[in-house]
């Protein structure tokens, strides 16, 4: 079934608005969808309204770590790839990350064109885990 | 008093070669009694025998003949007193025995029965007397010598001073500590060491002129280097017999090692302190420095399209200045189909954003070293004159960095008045509270809420009041006795020094203030810091 081709849309979270602005401005030419939310809770109700292809959190925000909303988004949007991004160093333990599935922690300050790097390898991967996921639907049908 | 009840020791000399029995012993020992007599027949046994014993009385029997070629005034000059008996050939008259240093004598045959024995009871007494006096002075030297010995050995340094404030006493560790040479403390005036600036009465001048007592004050004195040294002084007035003061007694320590270490110690707890933030600090920096080297690299790469811009833009002049006006035309729909897939008006005003941004970030990062290199300077020494409320703000903003996302801070500070401190103590005692609230909040059961940290403060009793509220998880009755106790922490080893608490009691201590704590187990805990607007001057220790 012919799906309409979109770009592909990501969702930056932090409580940090002048880091999603240089995010934004970063990515401004990299063909994204740009979703954004500075709490968890602004974050949950955009992966309930609409399909989410990455989701790129920081870590330390009031109330919910990034990690927790991460932990929410695999249950909420299994598709999406899930990376973290925090300047609190050692704040996560490598065995928490590969448990809920993140691909990458990514440390600020960030380098620009890793950043980008990243996000293509992340989207490739959650698109080909979409594409696996369809192709095995259509043939359980 | 009969002498011989005394058990007087007497030595008696006689010429051995003589054969004869002696008189003396003959008529002494024919008393009875407690006399020891001793018989000698030649002046080394006489000397070794007074050296040995304490001998009351010397008795000569040979008259005044040389004894084995030793005159009588070597036997005189042994120390006790000397008795001559006197022959009747003896041609020597009494004069002539006292000349020659015997203290008296009796002649034989004519009075030595009657008179020997008073004779010897009298000088036995003289010299029992003479004994015990020296036996007395003796002891006072030693005496002396020992409380000489305890005054110039002791480690602390001791002045006497008489009723005009005149040193009448010094001991070496006093002139160590004042840096005065041997000696030359002595007679000089105590307020030249103790009060140089001739201020306030010094606490010694006070004792003089007031009677009072001071138990480990702390005061400082000048030395003769110029270089002013913390001293603890204990100083107590003396009297005379008749109950007048005659003057004072002060044993001081020199502070300098002590207010060094007390300094390390301050110092290492503050870094302690301070490394607890520093994850938290480094976190507060890395956004900033995120978005700037973000912003930096986005500032690049629009410079390159207005870069591109700009060359089509010269272009176009030079077209129009040569008068090719199809040359034009054409650079000028290049100029805007490039302007135009650069989203040129965007990139002009996000330029510009970034730049703001970026700016206000560099800010913020300049705002938290400065905060964190105000806070880990060292006070001057001095006490000055600083305001409470920005000592807890600036406090509050650098462990702010490290609880925002956990704790909401209420402020509420009063207006007050100025206080003279040591602000820099002062910030620390306020960090180890904050970040005993923000840890204590931390430690409750995981919560959606996020916890209350309140700092307030007013005007209390003739200072000021500091509060520093936390909805944490509290302290429990068993534990809150025993929470200013250097090294009690409950927290993981590690994590607390145990010393944060102890730290801070002492240093409202020293500033004559009060700290107190209620807290109730899953409630919060309250901590309230009370200082006075001026440091009292010393209370003396007696009533």
């Amino acid at each position: 079934m012919a799906k309409a081709k979109r770009l592909p849309r990501l969702l930056l979270v932090d409580d940090e608005e002048r880091i999603l602005s240089a995010l934004r401005r970063s990515l401004r030419r990299e063909g994204y969808e740009i979703r954004t939310a500075r709490s968890v809770p602004e974050a949950l109700a955009v992966l309930d309204s609409e399909e989410i292809d990455l989701i790129l959190s920081d870590h330390m925000m009031p109330g919910m770590t990034g990690l927790e909303l991460l932990a929410e988004a695999k249950r909420r949007q299994p598709g999406a790839a899930r990376l973290l991004i925090s300047g609190w160093s050692q704040a996560v333990a490598e065995s928490e990350l590969e448990a809920l599935g993140i691909r990458c922690l990514i440390a600020k300050p960030w380098e620009d064109a890793a950043l980008k790097q990243q996000l293509r390898e992340a989207l490739a991967w959650s698109a080909a885990g979409t594409e696996a996921r369809h192709t095995f639907g259509s043939r359980a049908r | 008093m009969d002498w011989n009840s005394q058990s007087s020791r007497i030595v008696v000399l006689r010429d051995a070669a003589d054969g004869r029995r002696s008189e003396a012993l003959e008529i002494l020992s024919g008393r009875g009694g407690g006399a020891v007599i001793d018989l000698v027949s030649d002046l080394a046994s006489c000397r070794a025998r007074c050296a040995s014993v304490a001998v009351d009385l010397l008795v000569l029997e040979s008259g005044l003949r040389p004894i084995a070629g030793e005159p009588i005034e070597a036997l005189a000059a042994i120390g006790p007193p000397l008795v001559v008996l006197l022959r009747e050939a003896d041609a020597a008259g009494a004069l002539e025995v006292t000349r020659r240093g015997a203290s008296d004598c009796v002649q034989v045959g004519i009075d030595a029965e009657g008179r020997l024995p008073l004779v010897v009871q009298e000088q036995a007494r003289h010299g029992q007397r003479d004994r015990a006096h020296e036996a007395a002075e003796r002891r006072i030297v030693e005496l002396e010598d020992y409380t000489e010995n305890i005054i110039q050995h002791m480690n602390s340094a001791l002045v006497v001073v008489n009723a005009e404030g005149a040193i009448t006493q010094a001991n070496a560790t006093a002139e160590e500590v004042l840096g005065a040479a041997a000696g030359s403390l002595l007679g000089g005036l105590v307020d030249d060491w103790f009060d140089p600036e001739g201020g306030e009465p010094s606490l010694i001048a006070r004792t003089l002129d007031e009677g009072v007592s001071w138990k480990g004050e702390e005061t400082v004195v000048r030395r003769s280097d110029g270089a002013l040294v913390p001293v603890g002084i204990s100083c107590a007035p003396m009297t005379n017999r008749e109950g007048q003061r005659s003057g004072a007694v002060a044993v001081f320590q020199d502070l300098t090692e002590v207010k060094q270490l007390e300094l390390q110690v301050l110092q290492s707890e503050k870094m302690a302190s301070i490394g607890k933030l520093a994850a938290g600090v480094a976190h507060e920096i890395n956004n900033p420095t995120g978005f700037i080297h973000a912003n930096l690299h986005q500032m690049n790469e629009y410079l390159t399209d207005l870069r591109g811009v700009w060359k089509l833009t010269a272009e176009l002049s030079s077209t129009v200045t040569r008068g090719d006006f199809a040359a034009a035309q054409s650079v000028a729909g290049e100029l805007e189909a490039l302007s135009r897939e650069l989203d040129i008006d965007f990139v002009y005003s996000d330029f510009a954003k970034a730049v703001q941004e970026s700016r206000e970030g560099s800010e913020r990062i300049r705002h938290i070293v400065q905060d964190l290199r105000d806070f880990s300077y060292r006070d001057s020494g001095e006490r000055v004159d600083a305001d409470i409320n920005e000592c807890v703000d600036s406090t509050a903003s650098i462990v702010w960095t490290m609880m925002k996302h956990s704790v909401v801070l209420e402020k509420e500070y009063g207006e007050l008045p100025e206080i003279c401190c040591y602000p820099m103590q002062l910030k620390q005692v306020f960090m180890n509270l904050l970040v005993n609230a923000y840890q204590s909040i931390e430690a409750r059961a995981k919560e959606t809420e996020p916890g209350t940290i309140w700092v307030r403060t007013r005007i209390a009793e003739g200072g000021v009041e500091i509060e520093i509220e936390d909805t944490g998880e509290g302290i429990s009755p068993e534990n809150l006795g025993r929470i200013f106790d250097p090294f009690f922490t409950t927290k993981e080893v590690g994590v607390g020094t145990g010393l944060g608490l102890s730290t801070s009691y002492s240093i409202v201590e020293r500033h004559a203030g009060q700290i107190s704590v209620t807290s109730e187990v899953g409630r919060g805990t309250c901590f309230r810091v009370w200082l006075p607007e001026r440091a009292p001057a010393p209370e003396p220790a007696d009533g």
